[in-house]
C-alpha cells in the first residue's frame, strides 16, 4: 500500500507541476497579447485624432522660391485633437512622387509641441521646374496633398 | 488519481480566469480609446461642417501699411479668434489686432458677427490674403490697395 501511497504522490506532483507549467505559459501569452492590443488601439487612437490642414495659399506665387533660396514653403495646420513633435520624423513628404527627407519644421506661431489649433512652417528643399507640382505631407497615416504651380 | 485532476484542473481554470481579466481589461481600454477618438472625430467633423466663413473686405493701406480685413462667420458654430491664421501671400502674419463685434477682448467669434482684422506693419502690398479658422476652413481674397 506505501508503495501505492508514493506513486499517487509522485503523479500527484507531476500533475501539478505540468499544470502550473501549462497556466504559467498561458497567463504569460495572454499578458504578451493584452499589452500589444493596448499599445495598437492607443496607435489606432492616436491616428484617429490626428488631422492636419495644409493652409498654404496655392494661388500664390510665393510657395516655391519666396526667400530666393529655391525652398517650397509649406504651412500646415494641426486640425486635430492630437499633440504633435515639431520635429523632421514625425512627417513624411513626397514631392512630385519623390520621397524628400532634405526639410525643416519650425512653429510659425509661437513655440513649443504642435498642438491642435497650432501652425507649423515646412521648408523643403528641392528645386523645382516651371509647371504642375504636387507635395504630399504625412503625419500618422494622415495624408495631405497641396498642388500649386511654379 | 482523483486529487491529481482535480488539483491540475484547478490550476489551469485559476490561470484562464486571471488571462481572461487581463485580456478583457486590455480589450475594453482599447475599445474605450478609440470609441473616444471617433467621438472626437465625428465632433471635429460636425463643427468643420458648420463652419463658413467669408472675406468680404480686405484692404492695404500703403500710407500706413496696414492690413485691414473684414470677415462674416457664415456658419452656425462659435469660432475662436486665437486659433484663426491670418497668411498674406504665403507669409504668416502675427501679432495683428482683432475686433469682433466690436469688441476687441473677446476670443469668441459668434455666427453672423463680423470680425475685423488690422495688421500693421506691412510693408508691401501681399496681394491676396487667405484666413483659416481653427477648423480648417479657409477663405482667400485679393487686396484693394487704398492709400
Amino acid at each position: 500500500m506505501a508503495s501505492v501511497s508514493a506513486s499517487h504522490l509522485i503523479l500527484f506532483i507531476a500533475s501539478m507541476m505540468i499544470a502550473a507549467s501549462v497556466a504559467g505559459v498561458f497567463t504569460n501569452s495572454i499578458g504578451q497579447l493584452s499589452g500589444a492590443i493596448s499599445e495598437q488601439g492607443l496607435d489606432v487612437s492616436s491616428d484617429v485624432r490626428t488631422d492636419i490642414e495644409i493652409i498654404s495659399d496655392s494661388g500664390s506665387d510665393a510657395i516655391y522660391d519666396s526667400a530666393g533660396n529655391g525652398n517650397i514653403t509649406l504651412y500646415v495646420k494641426n486640425t486635430g485633437s492630437e499633440d504633435l513633435a515639431v520635429d523632421t520624423g514625425q512627417l513624411d513628404v513626397f514631392v512630385d512622387g519623390a520621397f524628400v527627407s532634405d526639410f525643416e519644421i519650425t512653429r510659425a506661431d509661437g513655440s513649443g509641441s504642435w498642438r491642435p489649433g497650432t501652425v507649423v512652417r515646412i521648408e523643403i528643399s528641392r528645386p523645382l521646374s516651371p509647371g504642375d507640382h504636387r507635395v504630399q505631407v504625412t503625419v500618422n497615416g494622415d495624408e495631405e496633398v497641396f498642388e500649386f504651380r511654379t | 488519481m482523483g486529487f491529481s485532476v482535480s488539483g491540475s484542473a484547478a490550476l489551469v481554470f485559476v490561470a484562464a480566469f486571471i488571462g481572461l481579466g487581463m485580456f478583457y481589461t486590455a480589450t475594453a481600454n482599447t475599445f474605450e480609446n478609440i470609441n473616444d477618438a471617433r467621438d472626437s472625430q465625428a465632433e471635429r467633423s460636425l463643427e468643420r461642417t458648420n463652419t463658413a466663413i467669408s472675406l468680404t473686405d480686405v484692404t492695404y493701406n500703403q500710407t500706413a501699411n496696414s492690413l485691414n480685413l473684414t470677415l462674416v462667420n457664415d456658419g452656425s458654430t462659435e469660432l475662436g479668434i486665437s486659433s484663426i491664421d491670418v497668411l498674406a501671400n504665403n507669409s504668416y502674419l502675427t501679432g495683428y489686432r482683432t475686433a469682433a463685434g466690436g469688441d476687441e477682448a473677446t476670443d469668441l467669434w459668434l455666427p453672423e458677427e463680423r470680425l475685423v482684422v488690422n495688421a500693421t506693419g506691412v510693408t508691401q502690398d501681399p496681394g491676396r490674403v487667405t484666413v483659416v479658422t481653427g477648423h480648417g476652413i479657409s477663405a482667400t481674397e485679393t487686396t484693394t490697395v487704398v492709400s
